[in-house]
């Protein structure tokens, strides 16, 4: 397996973890009266985003020639997942609250890892096409 | 090329050897920094709850089911709501060797203003509490008014905002210190805010079960005099007070105490296990790798490289691994306990306080050496082996 492979397998795997933990095992919860705030949003923008992740890294396996483009891409995904639970689309104020205690710093070192990989897979690309 | 890049060369010429080396090292360190790390929140949680709470009885209703929901109520803020007559407190402070008695009063609140959650308000008596007061007095020295309140610090409510608690509207004056316990997602207030605030949670539907219609209290907070035996003064005040518990304070840490042993023990065993399992794979790996090595270390030594100098080899190789694995480890661990400390918190359902930023470097650090000094005791075992053999042989052997 080519080494530039690597990263956008790292890519897909943590997306993949992204979208389905964001509905899932990671994901808000829903308030005793069946209601929902911000954080459930937050979690649906989640989803969108790990889906786009996980495409551009199947496309960066299948389509060589673009990989280092493709990686390059991944960045700026992964630190709009980044931003998306709490900067961008509010949370739930209690630190109490499943969406603050589990939701945010999961989602915080899965994007961070997603965009890491990004980064060491643009790099190893464009050491490729010298 | 000096041989003083060797090591380097070697590990970066076999990059699934040397992964497989640093990811061992990596989750030897993560354990043991990661345990460690939950192990001396624990302790620093249960010192921190022992210093909130300096009474030695707490007494309160028989229908508050002895400790259990009060304990709850303290170390996992689980809202709860049990009330006795007002006039209990003044039996408690006519009890012989009773030093200081001071009420508390609860109350769940329905709903706090962001959240679906309730939040548990208690009200104090500024004059007489020697339990809380102290630890709203590290942050606010006025002594709280009328309509003011000072609330934990997972509260999310800052100074000088308003909070709003069964539609009467109360004023944050304090934001109080960590404990790592259920008292820093509670709001505190005086007994005149309280009673307001029991008379909206009454016009609210939500009854205090009480119909003797007098002033109502939760629990009352004791500190015996000095010389007087708490579990006398405790059965006498069981014994003579109706439809009341009166419980030591120490057993309730007690219990607390042994969770928290038991969970250490639970800890060092793991611990343990994974150290002792790591470090015979670390033994078995280095043995197949000077193993599979050893016409290339026959080279050397051929070449002029002397035992001693081998052995430096291979100790650089084992320590540059060790060094990475250890780090990473570190890292992983931090990155799985830090950001989720509120989470093991709730899971655990006991006080949990991060250690100090000095106590938490120290762990680290001596996590790293004692990773490196396994890595090397393996290394140095392998060493020894390779030194016993004949270089000669070995290449006459392998031709």
């Amino acid at each position: 397996m080519k080494r530039t492979c690597i990263p956008a397998i790292i890519v897909l795997v943590l997306s993949l973890i992204v979208a389905v933990g964001s509905q899932t095992f990671l994901g808000a919860c829903v308030h005793e009266d069946g209601s929902f705030g911000a954080c459930h949003w937050a979690c649906r923008a989640i989803l969108g985003e790990g889906a786009l992740l996980a495409a551009l890294a199947v496309l960066a396996l299948v389509l060589k020639r673009e990989r280092a483009g493709l990686y390059l891409a991944m960045i700026p995904a992964s630190a709009l997942g980044l931003l998306t639970p709490g900067a961008l689309i509010a949370l739930c104020k209690m630190p109490t609250m499943r969406c603050r205690m589990l939701t945010r710093p999961a989602m915080t070192i899965l994007f961070a890892l997603a965009l890491l990989a990004a980064l060491v897979g643009w790099l190893l690309s464009r050491r490729g096409e010298k | 090329m000096g041989r003083a890049h060797l090591p380097v060369k070697n590990l970066l010429r076999k990059p699934g050897r040397t992964a497989a080396l640093v990811l061992l090292t990596a989750l030897l360190a993560a354990s043991v920094f990661g345990g460690s790390v939950v192990v001396g929140s624990l302790r620093r949680g249960l010192e921190s709850l022992e210093a909130r709470l300096g009474a030695d009885i707490i007494v309160m209703p028989a229908e508050a089911e002895s400790k259990v929901s009060f304990k709850n109520l303290l170390l996992q803020g689980t809202t709860g709501a049990f009330y006795m007559d007002a006039s209990v407190l003044d039996a408690v402070r006519g009890a012989q060797g009773v030093e200081i008695a001071a009420p508390q009063t609860f109350l769940a609140s329905l709903k706090a203003d962001c959240c679906a959650i309730k939040v548990q308000i208690i009200g104090i008596d500024p004059g007489a509490d020697f339990t809380v007061k102290p630890w709203i007095e590290e942050s606010y020295s006025r002594g709280l008014g009328d309509m003011e309140v000072a609330v934990g610090c997972k509260v999310t409510a800052g100074v000088g905002e308003t909070l709003k608690i069964y539609e009467q509207y109360t004023h944050v004056v304090a934001k109080l210190a960590e404990t790592g316990t259920g008292l820093d997602t509670a709001v505190y207030c005086n007994m005149d805010t309280m009673k307001k605030l029991l008379a909206a949670a009454e016009a609210k539907g939500v009854t205090h079960r009480l119909t003797s219609g007098s002033d109502v209290i939760s629990a009352v907070y004791v500190k015996v005099k000095d010389g007087a035996d708490p579990a006398q003064v405790n059965n006498w005040l069981n014994g003579h007070i109706r439809k009341v518990t009166a419980v030591r304070a120490r057993s309730m840490f007690t219990d607390v105490s042994d969770s928290l042993s038991g969970i250490a023990r639970a800890a060092r065993v793991l611990i343990g296990a994974v150290w002792a399992l790591a470090l015979v794979i670390l033994l078995v790996a280095f043995a197949m790798m000077i193993r599979e090595r050893r016409r290339e270390f026959a080279v050397l030594r051929l070449l002029g490289v002397s035992r001693r100098g081998l052995r430096d080899e291979i100790l650089a190789e084992t320590a540059l691994c060790g060094l990475a694995g250890a780090l990473i480890g570190v890292g992983v661990a931090a990155l799985g306990v830090f950001p989720f400390t509120t989470l093991i918190e709730t899971q655990i359902g006991l006080p949990y306080l991060t250690p100090a930023p000095g106590t938490l470097l120290t762990l680290a650090g001596g996590t790293v050496l004692a990773t490196l000094a396994v890595g090397l005791l393996a290394g140095a075992w392998a060493a020894a082996r390779l030194s016993r053999t004949d270089p000669g042989a070995t290449l006459r052997e392998g031709a």
